[in-house]
């Protein structure tokens, strides 16, 4: 039988242009990733990076199938406690039935936005959403250089995206 | 000896390139400092203030500060960018002619290049081998390869006459040697077989076809750098110098490798950051083209950025990259000096630090494409009405009897011809968007052949398919790119999963003014991570400043309406009528940076060369 959820690989990579109230970022950006109030994750604080941290943090997370959006929260410490830079959400379906299929490494950029909902630099992420029956040739992902020695001869297996199995109204329960 | 001759001449060339880019990064920060002062608080960062030749092509990264023309020519003068490589050409030959009645031939092997007028440049000569057949030229030719131009070579072999022994090559006259055959080919020709060699037949000089078996000859390609080695480095300074009045330096690094004479030449510079003693810049990257060797000796400058381009050196000191990775592994800092007048350096507090040091390997464009990596092309025309009836003689559509090809056909030959050579099927996807086809109904994608299947054989076929459209599909509108894109980046989308050797090539041609700016966009954000580009050409006398939007070049990223951003600038544009007003053809500065996008895509996903 399916499960009801998918285990999501999503690597938040950096961010560019951070700044509280018009301030660059000095240091200590940190990113929350929730897929619900009860299913969220932190990365580690970046310490040298100022307002363009690089956090390269993989993060592996459980997502039920009836997820829409994924939210980032940038968010800051200072003496003073945490303050939020900017927030993104990601709409599943930017990597999930998008061009190339979901098990592949993809990468993706958002453009933050703070709590008065004015634009506030950029997050860079990759996703990958792991799917153990359908094999994967990202390289990156699975670490393997395959000689491959005949142009179109791979050898694959041709597969209906486990996805596509689904009732297509499970998605929007 | 010549390489090293070439080594200098080339450094010669980029401090006079350096000089040009200084000049044009002063007069942009002017202008940008002029318009700024309206919106002090914008996204992006000040003119000039960017960092430069050392950042890494990464999707992720904002590498869009390297756009910049200066900055381009600073490159190419340095024999740097990848799309423009020394190439090494080893050359040997079997079963020749015999034209030497007492012993064998004496041949000797010249290479041409056939330029655009059809003229012969020579670009070297091998040594004479003395009666041999089957000669192995020891001497190698160097020719600059360029992607963005179909390269015709010329290999003529001479017999060189036993008087003439003791001569240079160079000095002799080729009137007076016996001629024993020629071939051609073109360049990408060779770069695209695998192990790099091509093998031709000779044939006499009016061509081939000649029954005589004049023999073969065999070319070889190799890169001509020392390595491919590179390294990301992570700077940042302590304690610098105040050097502004009122608010802390903006410091920033340039880094120039010294030279023997005692000169040096700057090979790249950090960002700024505003207002820090205490700076940490981006990693930078450095390949073994830049710095030379490990042990060649680094000059670092931390400046004070002012806008008025007359930065303050806050101080200096030398360190090769061995000593920056001794730096990293100690974990200590070295301390700026300042030149004070009297001849003296003045030690100063400021310190330096390396926080990262990652040595890498650098593939080159080459690399992936002589392993068997491909550009697959696919082309879609417009077939609005702004147009005009094809059957008019000013309609852009206009198939001339006299064969003067239409822009159109000119924009596909020309961009056709040169990526023929690295798709290995020839098999072309083409279509037609804007008009009424064969079912009667206004498509934005129809295959341009009429039928189900819509891939062409080669550029004829694409040609071919056009003119037969034409006939076929009547002109109607709007002019929406959505489709196309959509279903070039499925095809691209579909493939990564079984196949990472193959990057896309879509060429689209239009006269006119997007109707779907909106949906193009958000298609392109979200093509943006795939293994495609999108080349852009423009026909006719349309405004094509939206064009230029989706074309990324100046800095910004394109966004999608949900905020959305494209990883990497995937679009290329130019207006067709610059093809006339000028000598050099558009389209390659189309396709120049081609192997830079191929590049940052295959690197970001550090998928390597097969077998390396």
């Amino acid at each position: 039988m399916e499960s009801k959820s998918r285990t999501l690989e999503i690597t938040i990579l950096s961010g560019e242009d951070l700044r509280i109230d018009n301030k660059s970022v000095k240091k200590n950006a940190f990113v929350d990733v929730s897929i619900d109030p009860f299913n969220c994750k932190t990365t580690k604080m970046d310490g040298e990076g100022g307002s363009n941290p690089s956090w390269n943090d993989k993060l592996v997370m459980d997502m039920p199938m009836q997820t829409r959006f994924i939210t980032l929260a940038v968010k800051c410490k200072a003496s003073s406690g945490e303050k939020t830079v900017g927030l993104a959400r990601i709409p599943v379906t930017d990597f999930i039935g998008g061009y190339s299929p979901e098990t592949c490494l993809q990468f993706l950029s958002y453009r933050l936005r703070d709590p008065k909902g004015l634009k506030n630099g950029i997050i860079n992420v990759s996703v990958r959403v792991k799917e153990p029956l359908h094999a994967c040739s990202s390289q990156a992902a699975a670490g393997l250089g395959i000689p491959i020695d005949g142009r179109n001869d791979f050898g694959v297996v041709t597969g209906i995206p486990i996805w596509s199995g689904y009732p297509s109204n499970s998605f929007f329960r | 000896m010549s390489r090293y001759e070439s080594i200098d001449k080339i450094l010669k060339v980029s401090i006079k390139f350096y000089l040009t880019q200084l000049v044009d990064i002063s007069l942009n920060q002017r202008a940008r400092g002029e318009k700024e002062m309206g919106n002090c608080i914008s996204g992006d960062v000040g003119g000039g203030k960017q960092a430069i030749g050392g950042v890494q092509g990464r999707p992720t990264a904002n590498n869009n500060a390297g756009h910049n023309d200066a900055v381009d020519h600073f490159f190419r003068a340095r024999g740097q960018n990848p799309l423009f490589t020394q190439i090494e050409l080893s050359i040997s030959a079997s079963k020749l002619r015999d034209r030497d009645i007492t012993s064998k031939s004496d041949p000797m092997t010249i290479l041409y290049v056939k330029k655009r007028d059809g003229t012969l440049e020579e670009l070297g000569r091998t040594e004479v081998i003395l009666n041999s057949l089957n000669p192995a030229w020891i001497e190698k030719i160097n020719v600059a390869y360029q992607f963005e131009i179909v390269q015709h070579l010329v290999f003529r072999i001479y017999d060189v006459d036993t008087k003439f022994q003791g001569i240079p090559v160079k000095a002799l006259k080729l009137n007076e040697q016996e001629f024993l055959g020629e071939a051609t080919c073109v360049l990408s020709e060779i770069v695209t077989k695998r192990n790099r060699s091509l093998t031709l037949n000779l044939h006499s000089r009016n061509g081939p076809g000649g029954s005589r078996n004049l023999g073969t000859l065999t070319v070889h390609a190799e890169e001509n750098f020392s390595s491919r080695m590179a390294v990301e480095m992570k700077l940042r300074c302590s304690q610098l110098d105040n050097k502004d009045m009122f608010s802390k330096s903006d410091p920033f690094l340039r880094i120039s490798r010294l030279l023997e004479s005692g000169n040096s030449v700057p090979i790249c510079k950090t960002e700024v950051i505003n207002n820090n003693l205490y700076p940490v810049w981006r990693p930078l990257y450095l390949s073994m083209q830049q710095f030379g060797s490990k042990d060649n000796p680094l000059l670092i400058e931390c400046f004070d950025f002012n806008s008025n381009g007359d930065h303050a050196l806050i101080g200096k000191l030398q360190k090769s990259v061995s000593e920056l990775e001794e730096l990293y592994k100690d974990r200590s800092g070295a301390n700026l000096v300042f030149p004070s007048s009297r001849g003296q350096e003045k030690v100063l507090k400021g310190q330096l630090f390396v926080d990262e040091f990652i040595e890498k390997v650098q593939f080159s464009f080459l690399d992936y494409i002589s392993s068997g990596f491909e550009l697959n092309f696919m082309v879609a025309i417009d077939f609005t009405a702004s147009n005009g009836n094809p059957r008019n003689p000013d309609s852009l559509h206009y198939i001339d009897p006299s064969r003067r090809l239409n822009s159109y056909q000119q924009a596909i030959m020309e961009v056709g011809e040169v990526i023929q050579f690295y798709d290995s099927d020839r098999r072309f996807p083409a279509w037609g968007f804007g008009g009424r086809a064969y079912d009667g109904t206004v498509s934005h994608c129809f295959n341009l052949n009429g039928m189900n299947a819509h891939e062409v054989e080669g550029v004829e076929g694409i040609m071919a398919a056009y003119a037969n459209a034409l006939h076929n599909v009547t002109l109607a509108g709007p002019t929406l790119f959505g489709h196309v894109i959509n279903t070039a980046a499925q095809i691209a989308g579909q493939t990564i999963s079984n196949d990472i050797t193959k990057y896309f090539v879509l060429l689209i041609i239009t006269d006119g003014v997007l109707t779907d700016m909106q949906e193009t966009m958000e298609a392109l954000v979200r093509a943006s991570d795939l293994p495609l580009s999108i080349l852009i050409v423009g026909v006719g006398d349309a405004d094509f400043k939206q064009m230029e939007i989706l074309d990324a070049d100046n800095g910004h990223r394109l966004e999608s309406s949900t905020g959305r951003l494209a990883t990497r600038d995937i679009v290329q544009f130019v207006p067709m009528r610059e093809v006339y007003s000028c000598r050099i053809s558009v389209v390659q500065a189309l396709l120049e940076e081609l192997p830079g996008q191929f590049l940052s895509y295959m690197r970001s996903r550090d998928i390597k060369p097969v077998n390396a």
